[in-house]
C-alpha cells in the first residue's frame, strides 16, 4: 500500500472522517461565529462566551449526529454533491507523490503535543501538587488591611488567606471551602481600593465556579485534543471568563478604575520585546506568550476604563440563528 | 433599527460568501488532479478517460435489477477504483453495488449497509477464494455481500438479494 492509499483509507475510516470533518466544522464555526460577533457588535463577554462555545462544542457532536441523521453521508454520491469534501484535498498529491494529508496529520500531531504539554500536564501537575502539599497561609482577620478592604463588598465573603511571599500571587480555590489566597507582595503593591477590586474579581471566579461551565466544556474539549481551532478557541473562552469576572467585580465595587489599575500594577509589563527580533526559538516563544498576555491585559484594562459592555440582554435569537447556519452548512461539509 | 437590519444583511452576505468559497475550495483539487473520484456516464467513458483496461461486469444479470448502472463512479487517484450502482426494477432503490478497487480498505456499501451479518463463509469459486456474507440490511431486508481478489483488484458485490443469486452474479463476472 502506498502512502496515498494509506491516507485515503485512514480518512475514509470512521475515526479519520471524524477527525477531518471535526476540523473542517470547527473552522467554519469559527468563521461564522467571528463574523457574527463582529457584525452584531456583541461586546458583552458573557454573550461572547456563548458564541465561542459553539466553536468548541459543535464539532464534538456534529459528525456522529449527521451520520445518525443520514448514514449515506459518507457515500460517494453524497460526497460528490457536497459543498466541500475535505478528502479531495487530503488525497491531493504534491508533485505526484506527497499527499496533502501528510501535512494535516502533522498539524494534528503538533496540536496534540501542544495540548498534552500546555494543557494536560500542567493540570495534572497542579492537581497532584494541590493534593500533596498544604499551603502555608494565615487567615486575614477583619481588622487587617485585607479585611478592611473587603468589608463592604455586597457578596458572601469567602475565607481570605495571606501568603508570606514578595511575588504577586493571587488565586482562588473552589469547592466546600472556597477561599481567596493573596501574597504580602500584592498587599504592599496595591492600595485599599485596588485590593478590594482584585479580591472581588477572585470572588467572582468562586461564584462562577459554583456552576463549573468551563470544566464541563474542557472535558468535551479533550475529545478535540487534535483540533487546532478548538485549542485556540478554548483559550478565547478562558479570556472571556476573565472579562466576565471583571464585570462582576465592577458590579460589586462600582470602581472599574481600581481594577484596571490593579491589573496594570500586577500583570502588565511595559517592556515589549518584538518576538521577531529575538534570535533563539525559546526566547521567541516566551516573548510571543508575554506579548499575547500583555495584549489580553491591555484589552481588559481598556474595557474597564471605557465602561465595559453596555448591552446585557441574551441575544438568544442571534445565537440560535448562528447555530442553525453553522449546522446547516456543516451538514454538507464532509 | 437600520443598524440592526444592516447587521443581519451583512451576516447573510458572509454566509453566502462562505458557501461560495467552500464551493471554489471544493473544485480546486479536481482541477489540479484530473483523475480523482467523479461521476461517469458509461463504462466505456471510464475506460477511455482513466485508461482502465478491464472492468468486470456480470454476464448474468437478474431481471429484478435495472441495466445499465444508475451511477458509475471511478478514480485513478489515490488508487484505481470503479463503483457501479444498479437500481431495483420495482422500487427504484439502489439494490446492487459492484466495486473494483486497487485497495483492500475501499468501502462503498453506505447505500446498502449490512446492519447484521448472520453467516460468513469462504469457499473456492473458479479458482478464487471468495468470502460470502449473508445478513440483514435496514428495514429487515435480506442482503448479502461477496468479495474476492482479481489480480491487483479487490472485487466486492453487495446486493439486496439472497446469497445464491449473488453467487450467480459473481460467477458470471469471473472468466
Amino acid at each position: 500500500m502506498n502512502i496515498s492509499s494509506f491516507f485515503s483509507s485512514f480518512f475514509n475510516s470512521y475515526l479519520g472522517m471524524f477527525m477531518a470533518q471535526a476540523f473542517c466544522h470547527s473552522i467554519i464555526a469559527f468563521i461564522v461565529v467571528d463574523r457574527a460577533v463582529y457584525l452584531w457588535s456583541i461586546n458583552n463577554p458573557l454573550i461572547r462566551q456563548r458564541f465561542h462555545l459553539i466553536v468548541v462544542l459543535l464539532p464534538v457532536f456534529s459528525f456522529p449526529l449527521y451520520q445518525i441523521i443520514n448514514p449515506d453521508r459518507g457515500s460517494i454520491s453524497f460526497r460528490l454533491g457536497a459543498l466541500f469534501d475535505i478528502n479531495r484535498w487530503l488525497t491531493l498529491e504534491l508533485w505526484g507523490t506527497i499527499p496533502l494529508g501528510l501535512f494535516f496529520i502533522t498539524i494534528i500531531i503538533i496540536t496534540t503535543i501542544i495540548f498534552i504539554f500546555q494543557e494536560m500536564l500542567p493540570i495534572l501537575k497542579h492537581t497532584v501538587e494541590s493534593r500533596r502539599s498544604d499551603i502555608e497561609a494565615e487567615e486575614a482577620d477583619d481588622n487587617s488591611v485585607v479585611g478592611q478592604a473587603i468589608e463592604n463588598l455586597p457578596v458572601e465573603k469567602p475565607d481570605v488567606f495571606v501568603l508570606d511571599d514578595d511575588d504577586y500571587v493571587l488565586f482562588s480555590t473552589t469547592g466546600k471551602n472556597a477561599s481567596v489566597y493573596l501574597s504580602t507582595g500584592i498587599i504592599k503593591k496595591l492600595n485599599a481600593e485596588q485590593l478590594r477590586a482584585a479580591i472581588a474579581h477572585e470572588i467572582a471566579h468562586i461564584m462562577r465556579n459554583k456552576r463549573p461551565l468551563l470544566i464541563v466544556v474542557f472535558l468535551f474539549r479533550m475529545i478535540m485534543f487534535f483540533n487546532l481551532v478548538v485549542l485556540l478557541e478554548f483559550r478565547r473562552l478562558v479570556q472571556e471568563e476573565e472579562k466576565i469576572c471583571d464585570d462582576m467585580a465592577v458590579a460589586f465595587t462600582k470602581n472599574p478604575r481600581a481594577l484596571s489599575e490593579a491589573l496594570k500594577k500586577l500583570y502588565h509589563k511595559n517592556e515589549n520585546n518584538s518576538p521577531l527580533q529575538l534570535k533563539k526559538l525559546s526566547e521567541m516563544k516566551d516573548s510571543i506568550e508575554e506579548y499575547s498576555h500583555n495584549v489580553h491585559i491591555e484589552n481588559r484594562m481598556h474595557r474597564l476604563e471605557s465602561g465595559g459592555s453596555r448591552k446585557t440582554d441574551g441575544e438568544w435569537f442571534k445565537l440560535i440563528l448562528t447555530i442553525i447556519v453553522i449546522t446547516g452548512i456543516n451538514y454538507f461539509v464532509v | 433599527m437600520n443598524k440592526k437590519f444592516l447587521g443581519f444583511f451583512y451576516f447573510a452576505l458572509t454566509v453566502v460568501i462562505l458557501i461560495a468559497a467552500l464551493k471554489i475550495a471544493n473544485y480546486i483539487p479536481t482541477a489540479l488532479q484530473k483523475d480523482t473520484m467523479r461521476r461517469y456516464h458509461s463504462i466505456e467513458d471510464v475506460k477511455s478517460n482513466l485508461n482502465i483496461r478491464e472492468i468486470l461486469v456480470p454476464y448474468y444479470f437478474p431481471q429484478s435489477f435495472v441495466w445499465p448502472p444508475s451511477e458509475i463512479f471511478a478514480q485513478n487517484k489515490p488508487f484505481t477504483a470503479v463503483v457501479m450502482e444498479f437500481k431495483h426494477a420495482r422500487n427504484g432503490d439502489v439494490a446492487l453495488i459492484i466495486s473494483q478497487a486497487d485497495s483492500k480498505n475501499f468501502k462503498t456499501d453506505e447505500k446498502i449497509k449490512m446492519v447484521q451479518i448472520k453467516e460468513r463463509i469462504s469457499y473456492p469459486l473458479k479458482g478464487r477464494t471468495v468470502a460470502l456474507e449473508a445478513g440483514m440490511c435496514k428495514n429487515e431486508e435480506p442482503c448479502s455481500r461477496i468479495a474476492w481478489d482479481e489480480g491487483k483488484y479487490r472485487i466486492t458485490v453487495t446486493a439486496k438479494s439472497s446469497p445464491p443469486e449473488l453467487l450467480k452474479i459473481a460467477e458470471s463476472m469471473i472468466r
